[in-house]
């Protein structure tokens, strides 16, 4: 094994254990997990009718018949996933930059820090997702194969503003920006996708949104019975980018001018 | 000619329009111990920051030599994570084998018993000794410290200096920042910041018998 290899070896499972561990400790997040998943949920079912929808897949180009209330059910469960997750992990980055600065310092590789805390939130993601489907069982119960595109999207989705909220966290100065920025994002974002109440809905602005890839991946799957994978895929390519950037921020403010 | 393992040449450094350092000079060789004191304000921090290179200076050179340790005034550490895991995350830092050197300085600062409790349950004084230890895991050449006995109490404030001597007879060079000295025999050589400079230099001669003198 060599030096680089060892090295990889031995701080990657320590940072990810820790990064895992500062990202699932959020008393709050729990909370808004186990209450507010639900009852946006159960929101949307009690204001939402089942007045069907036109829903456009952009990249097949079919209008889809959507029933209001279902695809009420997956946009909003989207939105308050992309609150928890976002606020979970800007609050957990924004917690550890001055140890993280001091562990650089210490020699720790930057890169093992910022990778760890991104397979972290890539987990968290993925477990978030996978709750918020089942959840969804309470309310809706639709084919297996939609289940499922809707709990992929619902992860994805998770991914990118988990994504978002980890370079928040090493972006900005106050926590107040942090929160502000996600809320706002997040409201804009997942509000814009859902044709409910929403005139420019199925235009084609909505694609350079993050929300566009999961919201179409998961109703495509949902009401039209296929797999967008490349909808999917974008939503990932989003999340990657969000990472990225949080890296470079990450590099530029943990930098050492000396290595000990 | 320098011959220090810690030197620094006219280092310069300025907040915006606020000059903090206006050419500062170091030479401090291996094995010794130095305090660098100043008031409130005079760049104290500042200095130690740009001798650590967590702050790069606006001119001037500066020059570490060997491995670094070094302690922030206020202490850096993670209210979710225990005592022992920090070790465990700094060992994996400073690439150490085990964590015997933390054991050893868990027993030497009395806080042996917080090993398993998180950062949030602790005391500001034993989140000192925290602090403090993540500095010295590594045994290294240079060590930085800025107030490090703050929030100690005596016993504790006497076996840090028990560990420092340790270090300097080993052949650590040990920089202390702080603003008041108690007992200024036990350091090698005294240098004090004023308006951004080094402004005085006062030796600690240490003659075979061990009662120490100043001099100028």
């Amino acid at each position: 094994m060599s030096a680089a290899e060892h090295l990889v070896a031995r701080q990657f499972p320590t940072a990810l254990q820790f990064a895992v561990r500062n990202q699932t400790r959020n008393r709050l997040a729990w909370l808004l997990l186990a209450l507010f998943v639900p009852a946006w949920d159960l929101l949307m079912v009690a204001i939402v009718s089942h007045k069907p929808l036109e829903f456009k897949l952009f990249s097949t180009g079919v209008l889809l018949q959507a029933d209001g209330r279902e695809l009420s059910l997956i946009t909003a469960g989207m939105n308050s996933l992309t609150l928890i997750v976002g606020f979970a992990v800007f609050a957990a980055t924004r917690r550890a930059l001055p140890l993280d600065r001091r562990l650089v310092f210490a020699g720790y590789r930057q890169s093992l820090l910022v990778a760890a805390k991104s397979l972290a939130t890539m987990l968290v993601a993925a477990g978030v997702g996978a709750y918020a489907a089942v959840v969804l069982l309470a309310f809706w119960r639709p084919s297996i194969g939609g289940w499922a595109a809707v709990l992929a999207g619902s992860a994805v989705i998770a991914a990118e503003y988990g994504a978002l909220g980890l370079l928040l966290g090493v972006l900005v100065k106050g926590d107040l920006e942090g929160f502000f920025l996600i809320i706002m994002g997040s409201l804009v974002d997942t509000f814009l996708q859902n044709p409910v109440g929403n005139p420019i809905a199925n235009r084609p602005v909505l694609e350079y949104f993050p929300s566009f890839g999961p919201t179409q991946f998961a109703a495509g799957g949902a009401f039209g019975h296929a797999a967008l994978w490349g909808e999917l895929v974008l939503g990932l390519a989003w999340a990657a980018a969000f990472l990225v950037s949080g890296l470079i921020v990450f590099q530029r403010r943990t930098r050492v001018r000396r290595h000990p | 000619m320098a011959d220090g393992i810690i030197v620094a040449r006219q280092v310069h450094k300025a907040y915006g329009r606020h000059s903090v350092l206006r050419g500062v000079d170091l030479d401090i060789p291996a094995g010794t111990l130095v305090a660098i004191v100043g008031e409130n304000g005079a760049g104290k921090s500042t200095l130690l920051q740009l001798l650590a290179g967590t702050l790069a200076a606006d001119d001037g050179s500066i020059d570490v030599r060997g491995s670094v340790g070094y302690c922030p005034q206020e202490p850096v550490l993670n209210d979710a994570l225990t005592v022992d895991q920090h070790f465990r995350y700094f060992a994996a830092a400073y690439q150490l084998r085990t964590l015997h050197r933390a054991e050893q300085l868990l027993d030497a600062l009395h806080f042996s018993d917080y090993r398993h409790r998180t950062v949030a349950e602790l005391s500001g004084g034993t989140r000192q000794k925290l602090n403090l230890t993540l500095a010295l895991l590594h045994d290294p050449d240079v060590l930085l410290l800025d107030e490090p006995y703050q929030g100690f109490d005596w016993e504790t404030y006497l076996r840090f200096w028990d560990i420092v001597e340790e270090l300097r007879r080993a052949g650590t060079a040990i920089v202390v920042i702080t603003h008041l000295i108690f007992e200024r025999e036990r350091f090698d050589t005294l240098y004090s910041l004023d308006r951004g400079r080094i402004a005085d230099e006062t030796a600690t001669v240490v003659p075979p018998d061990g009662n120490a003198y100043v001099g100028r």
